[in-house]
């Protein structure tokens, strides 16, 4: 703008000029002198300063609404973004904890059965071995019926029996064995 | 005065044990020694015989032996002896100790059926609850409760399980 007056200034001193070139130079440098003065100077600059001040306010403002228009797109954008990195990774947690539920229960099933398959082998095998330590104790038992009974007799009435009762089956088993002891005897060491 | 045969006289039912043997020539060594002393002191052979026991005196009356002298005494010592060597022992093992009745029967029985001379030792063996385990020199005889349980077995498994009520 300031370019634009002096420009003016200068035309309408060209158009009513009617002095030599010599002189119109000079005249022109004196009446640059005289408009250009420091005042002048001063106050072009106070008013390029208020211009400059003035477009630097409005490209601030512009600028901060700009940035404000930004932030706010910024903001929607990120929140946008991260709802719907949030909602995927959910989406990806949920059928991952699906996935592991599936996986333990198929986990939970199997050891159930493989702990049913296993306890009926067990249940089958104690019972098998159960039968055989019956059977051997039964058979045992029987095997050494003699020596539980006679044990049992022992300490029921051990200390009761008269030897005295007992002399003819004494003799009944001696003389049964009679002739081999007799035999034995005669036969010497 | 000839001794009879030793291997056919029965031995009093006093003496049944070696034991009981040895008793008899230890008495009978005891009052050979206090007659042949009597008869050093006195010159003559004494006139009665000190207190003996039945046994040794028993024996001696079997054998027609009088011990009042010194050939008889002789003679019985060398028959005791005699006996003491031949006589065969077997061995009975009781659950208690048998009383001297039962042990003079047992012996009584044994002289009539086994051997005249036979002399018994007895053990104590508490495992056994009745009858009695015998012993002869090469053999064993096992006459208790025990053994007749495991003879009977099939018996007492069916007394046991009660198919002889059935």
């Amino acid at each position: 703008m300031a370019v634009a007056i002096i420009w003016f200034v200068l035309a309408g001193k060209h158009k009513n000029a009617k002095h030599p070139k010599a002189t119109y130079e000079d005249q022109a440098k004196s009446d640059v002198e005289h408009i250009f003065n420091d005042d002048f100077r001063q106050e072009l600059r106070n008013r390029g300063r208020l211009y400059f001040e003035k477009i630097i306010g409005d490209n601030a403002m512009f600028l901060q609404q700009d940035l404000r228009l930004t932030t706010s797109q910024l903001n929607e954008y990120i929140k946008k973004e991260i709802t719907q990195k949030l909602q995927e990774e959910f989406v990806q947690y949920e059928q991952t904890i699906r996935d592991a539920n599936q996986i333990a229960l198929a986990s939970i099933t199997q050891t159930n059965k493989a702990l049913e398959t296993e306890s009926q082998a067990l249940s089958a095998q104690l019972q098998q071995e159960f039968n055989a330590e019956k059977a051997r104790l039964i058979k045992r038992f029987e095997e050494n019926m003699a020596e539980i009974v006679n044990y049992y007799v022992l300490a029921a009435v051990g200390s009761q029996v008269d030897l005295n009762d007992q002399l003819s089956f004494i003799i009944g088993d001696l003389q049964a064995n009679k002739d081999e002891i007799i035999k034995d005897i005669n036969n010497g060491a | 005065m000839v001794p009879k045969d030793p291997a056919v006289e029965t031995l009093p039912d006093q003496i049944t044990t070696p034991g009981d043997l040895n008793r008899l020539i230890r008495e009978l060594d005891n009052l050979d020694e206090y007659l042949n002393q009597a008869a050093l002191r006195s010159s003559q052979e004494p006139s009665h015989l000190p207190q003996i026991s039945k046994a040794l005196e028993e024996v001696a009356s079997i054998h027609s032996l009088q011990l009042l002298k010194p050939d008889d005494r002789k003679t019985f010592k060398a028959l005791l002896d005699e006996i003491k060597k031949s006589a065969p022992t077997i061995h009975f093992g009781f659950a208690t100790a048998p009383s001297l009745t039962f042990l003079a029967k047992l012996v009584s029985w044994l002289r009539s059926n086994i051997h005249p001379q036979i002399l018994i030792r007895v053990g104590l063996e508490p495992s056994i609850v009745g009858g009695c385990v015998v012993r002869t020199t090469n053999k064993q005889f096992d006459f208790t409760l025990r053994k007749h349980f495991v003879l009977q077995h099939d018996l007492l498994v069916k007394s046991l399980s009660g198919l002889d009520h059935e």
